[in-house]
């Protein structure tokens, strides 16, 4: 029998069985890791597949998770009504932060103004006490689908994975297509790309939307999980733990970004007991991915089998 | 009506002229070579064919209808491609892959239809390999489909590069510098490619190109550029012989 890729049904099906094993503080943990591999996959699609040194992600994530408190209590919408809404503001904030890139602003001057962006957002959350809470923070209502609270870590478990299951099925499509192609094109050579009849700008745009859009949802994802928002949740630690997702995993790989997510939110918490040696462990993980896979763990995968490749064309 | 028209183009950075009022016509079915020694303009005079370069003056009209006020991309999509004289080939895309990013606009597939998954966003898509498939067949390298560009070698590459180029079935077909960098065998295979283009499916060449001999022996028409000025234009034998070109470029 030929393997392909249904084989990966099984995984979510396999995790359906988790709360079962866990215990409440690991199941938040798993939880977080969904919340992260949202957030990873996101942000592959603009670092990886765009190849754009765009630094943006922590304002789509703030923008997503505040977003999604502030309908919540504001204007009392239900939380799992306030996901995909989230998602849209996280896809303007992207069509914003795609305009200095669109500018021409590449490289370390798009790191830079990227970053400012992150940071900007940063002192808007504080500055905005009356909806935000200020410095204070935001606390949250819990968490609710269709009139039922999700009281218990399990409960937002299996509404995560549905979440995580969505976003990974439709990024895997777009990124396998002609968009995910251009997007490539135009991360290999810009102008090359152009020559192929690929409106470079309005990828760009694209990208920039559908990054926001996917780690705006991860924000709501993350405003669920932890109840309560404040300013300093969202710095350039965040950032720092995004992008390591993403270099540990495999720029631009789908799975990679899964994988990622599993090993940097997990790392630190193995070694819990240990405190002080948590960090280190974090560092020491990253260092030796990069080190002896520069291509992240999804590489070493793809050389198992080729399910595992980022983009397995529709043939035959 | 002439497939390209470049009438008095000129191209102009700040003080210097880089090009000219070029003026010049090409049809379908013919090969045109654009020679002249570095530094005279004809990498410029290409970009500004294809949209990459801002005419500061004149005009560039194909099929009949102007096209330098076009962004690369619009005119790449009215069917003038080119190809480059180095890298151009998309490394981290399969040879296939690179085929199937020149089919970008003829793949009708939405960003709805894929994100749902329909079947003919799946159809369009599988149409698109099959067809990229069939052209690398076509071209004689079905064997590199799926080797990473950027693991090819110096006359694959540029194979698949004009591959890809070609995939839309283009009426105009730019060369960058297509022979430089290839050995004998695959020169001569090139020539055979682009002449059987020419003859049989009638589409227009422009290139750039050092390599005198095989300029020589592709070309209907040589055209040489000189400080940014068209001084000969004509078959290959007779422009060869003309004595302003002896002195401007080939120093004698």
């Amino acid at each position: 029998m030929k393997l392909t890729r249904s084989v990966f049904w099984l995984l979510p099906l396999a995790a359906l069985a988790l709360p079962l094993l866990v215990n409440p503080y690991h199941q938040y943990v798993i939880n977080l890791i969904l919340v992260y591999v949202v957030v990873g996959v996101g942000f592959n699609i603009v670092v990886g597949n765009l190849g754009q040194l765009a630094f943006s992600n922590v304002a789509f994530f703030g923008i997503g998770a505040y977003a999604s408190a502030i309908f919540t209590t504001q204007l009392g919408v239900p939380w799992w009504l306030t996901v995909v809404p989230a998602g849209a503001v996280g896809a303007i904030a992207g069509c914003a932060a795609s305009i200095p890139a669109l500018r021409g602003v590449r490289l370390f001057y798009l790191a830079i103004m990227t970053l400012a962006f992150g940071e900007l957002m940063r002192w808007s959350y504080i500055r905005t006490p009356s909806l935000t809470g200020g410095s204070m923070g935001l606390t949250v209502p819990p968490a609710e689908l269709f009139g039922q609270v999700l009281e218990s870590e399990a409960q937002k478990f299996y509404v995560f994975l549905v979440i995580v299951v969505v976003v990974v099925v439709a990024v895997g499509r777009l990124l396998e297509s002609r968009i995910g192609r251009a997007f490539l094109a135009i991360k290999n050579d810009e102008r090359a790309a152009a020559a192929m009849a690929v409106p470079t700008g309005r990828y760009f745009v694209l990208a920039f939307a559908s990054s926001g859009f996917v780690v705006g949802v991860g924000g709501a994802m993350y405003a669920a999980l932890v109840g309560h928002l404040s300013p300093e949740a969202f710095d350039l630690v965040q950032l720092i733990l995004h992008f390591a997702i993403i270099m540990v995993g495999g720029l631009g790989s789908l799975v990679g970004s899964i994988l990622g997510a599993v090993l940097i939110t997990a790392t630190p918490e193995l070694f819990r007991d240990w405190p002080g040696f948590e960090e280190l462990m974090f560092g020491v993980v990253i260092v030796l991915v990069i080190l002896f896979l520069p291509r992240g763990l999804a590489s070493l995968l793809a050389k198992v089998h080729p399910i595992f490749r980022d983009r397995y064309l529709r043939e035959d | 009506m002439a497939l390209l028209e470049v009438t008095g183009a000129s191209v102009r950075f700040g003080g210097l002229t880089a090009v000219n009022e070029v003026s010049f016509q090409a049809e379908p079915g013919e090969v045109r070579a654009l020679i002249g020694p570095n530094g005279a303009g004809k990498t410029t005079l290409f970009k500004a064919i294809a949209g990459e370069e801002p005419l500061s003056g004149g005009a560039v009209l194909f099929q009949g209808a102007p096209i330098h006020a076009l962004t690369p991309h619009e005119i790449s999509a009215r069917g003038v491609r080119r190809t480059f004289q180095n890298g151009g080939l998309f490394g981290d895309l399969t040879a296939l892959e690179n085929v199937l990013a020149g089919l970008h606009t003829r793949i009708p597939s939405s960003f709805g239809g894929l994100l749902l998954g329909t079947r003919a966003a799946k159809a369009a898509e599988r149409e698109g390999t099959r067809k990229a498939r069939a052209l690398l067949e076509m071209m004689g390298i079905p064997h590199v489909a799926d080797q990473w560009a950027r693991e090819l070698s110096g006359g694959q590459r540029r194979m698949v590069e004009i591959v890809r180029a070609l995939a839309t079935d283009p009426p105009l077909l730019l060369l960058d510098e297509p022979a430089v960098g290839l050995s004998p065998p695959a020169r001569a295979e090139l020539l055979k490619v682009i002449r059987r283009l020419v003859e049989e499916e009638k589409i227009a060449v422009l290139l750039i190109e050092h390599a005198i001999e095989f300029v020589m022996t592709v070309c209907d028409t040589l055209m040489v550029l000189n400080d940014g000025e068209l001084i000969a234009e004509g078959p290959p034998e007779e422009v060869r012989r003309n004595r302003e070109v002896l002195e401007a470029y080939l120093g004698r």
